[in-house]
């Protein structure tokens, strides 16, 4: 989109609107009432799940924690890392299945590419919105007990057992999830052709596994297409999912994918205003204060939106500066590692693995310096490329 | 300790459904601090949390891919019901969608934030236990990291910078009107301090700022500190 000089004419204003953004030129046959500010409601379900397993109820994972030693080689792809593959192989895939869908419902373990070892990179997802027609509220509590009074069961339990109506074979599907295959590539998020744009993760042994409920990630490709099926077929009211899946003849796409994407689309185009849903709060906005304040003789809504809107670009601005340094940083710091390992290796430090040399060296470097670097200090900074960081607490004029 | 501080304040901050999806930074640092921090648990709960960041995030995002798209119908469907006419009627339409673009843009802007302030404790939380363990846990670990979803904000980022473009053409343009704007900014953010998008992005930069003031960890892993275009934009006038 390119931007175009400004009118001021209102209607004006929106026909460059929509110029500049990428509107499509089908219009939405079924006229849904204007969607209101988006924010479709989380399923309940979804926050209580997050709600044990995070924040104040850290309790209840510690809990878990002691209660099985080995419930919790979800660290399997970093045990390898950290030289405690002895430890963990052992227990690894069944609890390495079941951690990482821990937060997750319906997670049929089976396909679960995330076993791989190598993989934590497609991460632990999973909590399919398709789970809230799976669960009540009240099984979150039976769930969290049975998590702290089982012991050794944790090995073995698969939790989706604990977590799904219809679960099958807990521990066929925990051994299925071991062979897993290699990790799909990403996918490339922006490819137009609906065929091969859905970046799935993990993918499925079996293709025609339709319990895959691996959470998808979405793109706006993939949602015009789904829009484009959804209008096909009479509207988000006439829609099925089935119908849907058919028409969008995605491969990888499951129908669970379309069911949690059809609702959240039916929620965000028939929401009601906001002031009417949940709490208010979160909807209010700074205007309903700047109306006030207008009166007063301040400044107007469209200087207040000018200015959220001013703060929040630079915002994104400071977060995209701020990410890439990190980036960077941490390219450079891989290298070095490399380079200290190789030299380590080269000194014949022995027999050891190559990540225990590091992690020795690390020691004694540590009570050398106050630095908690992974690499040599010295090293680091001899190694430094002119342009990477920084002057030191160097006060700039904010 | 400055950390935990902010992200305690981000959260507080933060849209109230968002709040329980942050990093448990304090509740890692105690697990640091503890006699024998068992490298497992640790490690489960940072992995909890992972999983945590990338369900949160990936939902979000879902949520916004769809709402954008009907943003975008909707300006279609009001441009076409203005027509050509300088309408005044349909002004409240046009200040509605205006403020909704804005609103979008700003939640948008929010999830990257968010995303990188896990991310940024999770590094730090790493670079303590390593401290505290003497271990070499961090590197491989946020190697990996940097693959997970919630830290792939490449899309969301995309459709920020879409909106901005977008806007600029809805808002007139006024060098006079931004001045003066600027001058009544201190009033605005006091104003605007309540709850909401407003609030939480303010309280964003100020965090990232403090974050990035110069720590007595200072390190080759360190970021340089904010430079900010126009610092007395809020930064001055809200803190």
């Amino acid at each position: 989109m390119e931007a175009r000089p400004v009118q001021r004419s209102g209607s004006r204003e929106l026909s460059n609107l929509a110029r500049t953004s990428s509107i499509p030129s089908t219009p939405n046959p079924s006229s849904a009432p204007e969607a209101a500010f988006m924010r479709p409601d989380h399923k309940p379900l979804g926050q209580q799940a997050y709600h044990l397993l995070s924040s104040s109820n850290g309790g209840s994972v510690g809990h878990i924690c002691s209660s099985s030693t080995s419930g919790f080689s979800t660290n399997l792809h970093y045990s390898s890392m950290v030289s405690h593959e002895k430890h963990y192989a052992a227990a690894s895939s069944n609890n390495d299945s079941s951690w990482c869908n821990g937060g997750f419902l319906d997670f049929p373990a089976d396909h679960q590419a995330v076993h791989n070892s190598s993989q934590i990179e497609d991460g632990c997802i999973g909590i399919g919105a398709a789970f809230d027609d799976v669960q009540k509220p009240n099984d979150w509590q039976e769930w969290a007990d049975h998590l702290i009074t089982d012991e050794d069961p944790l090995l073995s339990t698969n939790w989706n057992d604990l977590l799904i109506d219809t679960s099958s074979n807990s521990d066929t599907k925990d051994q299925k999830s071991l062979q897993t295959i290699p990790p799909q590539p990403q996918t490339v998020q922006q490819q137009p052709s609906p065929s091969v744009s859905v970046e799935l993760r993990p993918v499925s042994t079996t293709s025609s596994n339709s319990n895959n409920k691996a959470r998808m990630r979405w793109t706006p490709d993939l949602h015009e297409a789904f829009v484009e099926a959804v209008n096909s077929l009479g509207g988000s009211d006439r829609a099925t999912p089935k119908g849907v899946l058919k028409k969008m003849k995605v491969e990888g796409l499951t129908i669970y994918h379309v069911k949690s994407h059809l609702q959240k689309y039916r929620t965000a185009r028939y929401r009601p205003e906001p002031s009417e849903s949940g709490s208010p709060e979160k909807k209010l906005t700074p205007l309903e204060h700047i109306t006030a304040l207008d009166l007063k003789g301040g400044i107007g809504i469209t200087e207040a939106l000018r200015l959220q809107m001013e703060v929040q670009k630079q915002l994104h601005e400071q977060l995209e500066i701020q990410r890439n340094l990190q980036l960077r940083i941490e390219e450079q710091g891989k290298y070095l590692q490399m380079m200290f390992e190789k030299q380590n290796s080269g000194l014949g430090r022995g027999t050891a693995s190559t990540s225990d040399s590091p992690s020795k060296s690390e020691q004694e470097d540590n009570k050398k310096t106050a630095d908690s670097e992974e690499l040599a200090p010295e090293e680091t900074r001899k190694c430094q490329e002119p342009e990477s960081p920084q002057p030191k607490r160097v006060k700039t004029d904010n | 300790m400055k950390f935990g501080k902010r992200i305690k304040e981000q959260i507080q901050e933060s849209l109230p459904e968002w709040r329980g999806k942050f990093l448990r930074y304090k509740e890692l640092k105690n697990l640091i601090s503890s006699p024998d921090p068992a490298e497992f648990i640790f490690i489960g709960l940072l992995n909890a949390d992972i999983d945590k960041f990338n369900a949160f995030f990936v939902e979000q995002e879902e949520d916004f891919i769809i709402y954008h798209k009907e943003l975008q119908y909707r300006i279609q469907r009001l441009v076409e019901k203005c027509g050509d006419n300088d309408d005044e009627t349909f002004r409240e339409e046009i200040d509605d969608i205006r403020k909704d673009i804005v609103n979008f843009h700003g939640e948008m802007v929010l999830l990257v934030n968010y995303s990188n302030i896990n991310y940024t404790g999770l590094a730090k939380i790493l670079k303590k236990y390593d401290k505290r363990r003497g271990g070499a846990l961090r590197s491989p670990f946020i190697q990996k990291v940097l693959h997970q979803p919630f830290f792939k904000t490449d899309l969301v980022s995309r459709l920020v910078r879409e909106w901005e473009t977008t806007i600029d053409a809805v808002f007139p343009a006024s060098n006079a009107e931004a001045e003066r704007g600027y001058e009544r900014s201190a009033a605005v953010s006091s104003a605007a301090a309540g709850e909401g998008i407003f609030r939480n992005t303010v309280a964003a930069l100020v965090t990232m700022r403090e974050m990035r003031r110069g720590s007595s960890t200072y390190s080759a892993f360190s970021l340089p500190p904010v430079n900010l275009s126009d610092p007395d934009l809020v930064l001055g006038r809200c803190r």
